[in-house]
């Protein structure tokens, strides 16, 4: 098999594996990033959101052989104290409930805000409706949203 | 094949609180073990001479707060300083032996409150006792403040770590006095999640998350077709795919089939896609779920169980100037948590560990013990954060998965389901065919009330055994069907049925269990009879609730009146009678529906949609809920269930349901089995009455008015009715218009 040198978080980590395996089980199998999840595996629920310089992304659409390159951030690398705005907008809110969701919310939030740093409603929906919440937190994640917009200091790119 | 009764869904709780003599640590991993505890009085406290207080929830956190609100009534009757407890989750092992740790029936609140209450005012006695003991002075000039007792005259104070050791040898009240309730300091405020922390960080440990040395990664073909199995496989391709170790069949869930064992996760996924397993298809390859639904029509000729009767119905049917009758369906839906069904299994000679994210530890272990022929004492069952339970979790098909493949290979393993694999091999929510008619006299009052409910009951096919149908009360001695049963209107004459009809597809508890569909069709029935007779829909129910009284069921009480008030409250709070906003080329209209949830929590919603002229969509713009759940513990959780609740109860009104063609579910992912998104989401709004009543709980409440006030706004927005779920706007533009006049005869 194999190996390749990926960026993530800032390190340089290198793992051997096959080509077509998707960087969502690198992080989660090889490298003990659990935090982010896997939802659906083909795209459609959002759980599994990282960040390829800088922007969002879904690790389950993306294969080791193409992630060489490339930086990537994870929920455990925005801010592992929990201390990006999003993260404390979402504490603040009580937003979470199974908690599942959320990692990837957050990190679509962060890239959304990277590129507006005061999105509009439906820019935020345009956004976030493409990740499932099966309990329904919407409403405080669009709250949340705004709160971290109104005190984010520009994240840096990863 | 057993009945889920009502009574095991909603439990009790109440578990005997004897003292625990000695500790046993976690295995999990996740709990992170203590220093060696000096004061344990219960399962459900450790305090340690380093001052750390450690408090243990009894149910599964599984979104509901439950890990916030559990540990909130013990800090606060022990008078521990809340921001420094740390939260421990409950295990199923020696420790928590009788006490119930499943988490069912929105029975948390109500089931642990008096309980855990005791447990903790017995401790904050005996620290105090301890204290008292060392300073020579009375008890009574003592007080718990913040995890440490002071000594009111003198200003003297000891901590509880201080009192740890001494607390430990004094004797136990009791008796101990509990708190009264204004002096709570966190019961009944708003208190938020403690875990939201470790979740937006990343660090929260679901199932999938447990690693484990030496695990292994396991997915399985299941056998697609309903009751069918497996002839043969050739593992051959599957053991070419690097990383693959070992192919074995698998008979121990509900639908067997053939794992793939591998080093990591991708290589089982690229393992299971190269296998070619043949099955046999068995008995139903033909089901369709469309056909089934039109057999459930057929079968409303059937008698079916007796659940309600008072007066004489039918005639007064026969006999009503006006009669009305209308049919609704309820479709298959699945629970489609985010996280997939998953379980880690460790079993060993003579021992099993498991690590899972279960509403059901108790079924867990036994069920995990019976397969290995082994104690359910030697079984550890480590509950994880829940990505979601809905009910899905109160099954153990997948942890009994991941204990026969871990037994055969002899190492621990992790075995996950895929989307598709949940999709497709859930306990559905099981379908039902609601038949109402109503006799309305000629003063416009509905005198004959006929409700028929007609479907899979709560067991897994949704059939009672011969034996329970001997007994023409079986359903009814346990309340149900729920909705149907505990139906809270006033008719002179009532009958209220079921037939219970098997599917071959398994179904199980879903959020809210059995009022989804009950509650579908009596809320949107009394908004035709609303409509026919020209009376407001909440004047109407108003009526049929006079004079508040209460209604005795025997195994329930409806107190009428607490239904009224938050009718009242909720067409305060929503403007009821005000004019909508109106936008150019939508129709916009407002529906209301109520109800029970078991006796003890009442809700009334408004909902407010548009729809565009030509009925091309539909939009939910505010859903207004006025609540009383008796004492609310956590207000904030209250909303939040709420928020949740209705989020669910929409995605089952205008998303996605299950079909089965040929014996198989059709739908994959989240891509054709559509729930509910930002872009859709309503505001909700959220009203509390505070009662001074026991808890209710509150988990599933919000769910059941959800379907009948948005079809009721649909109603009053395109005169169009739409009676079975999903609405879609196929179906608002193939629907007739049921009556032109309906529109002005109320106002919303």
């Amino acid at each position: 098999m194999p190996q390749y040198s990926l960026h993530i978080n800032g390190k340089l980590q290198k793992v051997i594996a096959e080509p077509d395996t998707p960087l969502l089980w690198i992080l989660r199998d090889e490298l003990e990033l659990c935090g982010t999840k896997y939802g659906c595996g083909v795209g459609v629920c959002g759980a599994c959101t990282v960040h390829e310089n800088g922007a969002a992304v879904r690790a389950c659409q993306i294969a080791i052989s193409s992630a060489a390159d490339k930086r990537f951030t994870t929920i455990e690398g925005l801010s592992s104290a929990g201390e990006h705005p999003c993260q404390t907008a979402w504490v603040e809110q009580d937003v979470a409930q199974c908690g599942f969701c959320q990692p990837g919310m957050i990190m679509e939030a962060a890239a959304l805000l990277n590129r507006r740093p005061n999105p509009s409603d439906t820019e935020i929906d345009e956004v976030m409706s493409q990740h499932v919440c099966r309990c329904g937190t919407y409403q405080r994640i669009r709250k949340a949203i705004h709160h971290a917009a109104n005190r984010a200091p520009e994240e840096k790119s990863t | 094949m057993t009945v889920t009764r009502r009574a095991f869904l909603r439990g009790t709780g109440r578990a005997a609180l004897g003292l625990t003599v000695g500790f046993r640590f976690d295995l999990s991993g996740f709990a992170a073990a203590a220093a060696a505890p000096e004061f344990a009085p219960n399962a459900f406290i450790r305090i340690g001479s380093d001052n750390v207080v450690r408090l243990w929830a009894i149910r599964s956190e599984m979104g509901q707060g439950v890990r916030t609100l559990l540990p909130m009534v013990l800090a606060d009757e022990l008078e521990a300083d809340w921001e420094k407890v740390v939260i421990e989750q409950a295990q199923m092992g020696a420790r928590f032996k009788g006490i119930r740790l499943r988490t069912s029936g929105s029975g948390s609140a109500a089931g642990t409150w008096a309980p855990l209450r005791k447990a903790a005012a017995t401790a904050r006695e005996m620290l105090i006792s301890a204290a008292a003991d060392q300073w020579q002075v009375d008890t009574s000039t003592c007080r718990a403040q913040s995890s440490t007792v002071v000594h009111v005259p003198s200003g003297r104070k000891l901590t509880y770590g201080q009192l740890a050791t001494a607390a430990s040898k004094v004797s136990v009240p009791a008796k101990p006095r509990l708190k009264d309730v204004k002096d709570f300091r966190l019961v009944g405020k708003p208190v938020k999640r403690r875990d939201a922390l470790a979740i937006v960080s990343g660090s929260a440990v679901y199932g999938l998350d447990v690693k484990l040395p030496g695990t292994l990664h396991a997915v399985i073909a299941r056998c697609p077709y309903l009751g069918g199995r497996l002839v043969s496989c050739d593992p051959t391709p599957a053991l070419k795919i690097s990383g693959v170790k070992n192919i074995i069949p698998v008979r121990s869930g509900f639908s067997g089939g053939v794992a793939v064992v591998a080093t990591n996760t991708w290589a089982a996924l690229k393992g299971r896609d190269a296998l070619q397993p043949v099955w046999d298809k068995g008995p139903n390859a033909g089901f369709d779920s469309e056909k089934f639904m039109s057999d459930l029509e057929q079968s409303l000729s059937q008698p079916g169980f007796a659940i309600r009767r008072s007066g004489n119905a039918q005639t007064a049917l026969a006999e009503s100037p006006v009669k009305l009758e209308a049919i609704y369906e309820y479709p298959y839906q699945a629970h489609a948590p985010l996280e997939t069904m998953n379980c880690t299994a460790d079993v060993r000679a003579g021992s099993c560990d498991i690590w899972v994210p279960t509403q059901a530890p108790e079924a867990s272990q036994q069920e995990a013990a019976k397969l290995l022929g082994i104690s359910p004492d030697a079984v550890q069952v480590n509950v994880t954060m829940l990505g979601g339970g809905f009910g899905r979790r109160l099954q153990v098909d997948y942890v009994l998965e991941a204990v026969e493949i871990s037994k055969a290979i002899g190492k621990p393993v992790q075995v996950l389901w895929t989307r598709d694999d949940d999709m497709k091999h859930g306990f559905f929510q099981s379908p039902k065919i609601e038949q109402v008619q109503a006799g309305i006299d000629a003063s416009g009052k509905p005198v004959a009330w006929l409700h028929k409910s007609c479907g899979p009951d709560l067991s897994v096919l949704g059939l009672p055994t011969e034996q329970e149908r001997k007994n023409p009360n079986f359903y009814s001695d346990d309340g149900m069907p729920w909705g149907l049963f505990d139906n809270p209107y006033n008719f002179p004459h009532h009958a209220g049925d079921f037939v219970p009809v098997q599917s071959p597809v398994p179904t199980g508890p879903w959020r809210a269990v059995m009022y989804p569909s009950t509650v579908f069709a009596r809320e949107s029935f009394l908004d035709e009879i609303a409509h026919a007779s020209k009376v407001d829909p909440i004047e109407l129910r108003l009526r049929l609730l006079a004079p508040g009284d209460v209604l005795d069921l025997k195994s329930q009480k409806i107190n009428r009146a607490r239904l009224m008030a938050v009718l009242r409250l909720v067409s305060e709070k929503s403007r009821w009678t005000s004019p909508l906003q109106q936008e150019t080329g939508r129709l916009w209209g407002r529906g209301v529906a109520c109800n029970v949830y078991s006796e003890d929590c009442y809700i009334a919603q408004v909902a407010e949609v548009s729809v565009r002229k030509a009925l091309s969509d539909i939009k939910v713009h505010r859903i207004v809920s006025a609540v009383d759940c008796g004492f609310a513990l956590n207000p904030l959780g209250i909303e939040g269930q709420t928020e949740s609740a209705i989020a669910w109860g929409i995605s089952a009104t205008l998303g996605g349901k299950i079909h089965f063609k040929n014996g198989q579910a059709q739908e994959r992912s989240f891509a054709d089995f559509k729930v509910l998104r930002m872009d859709q989401s309503p505001l909700v709004e959220t009203h509390i009455l505070q009662g001074s009543e026991m808890p209710g709980g509150f988990g599933e409440t919000a769910v059941p008015p959800v379907a009948p006030a948005i079809a009721n706004a649909i109603f009053a927005a395109t005169g169009k009715r739409i009676r079975r779920l999903p609405i879609t706007a196929e179906k608002m533009q193939n629907a007739s218009a049921v009556s032109s006049t309906a529109k002005e005869s109320f106002s919303g």
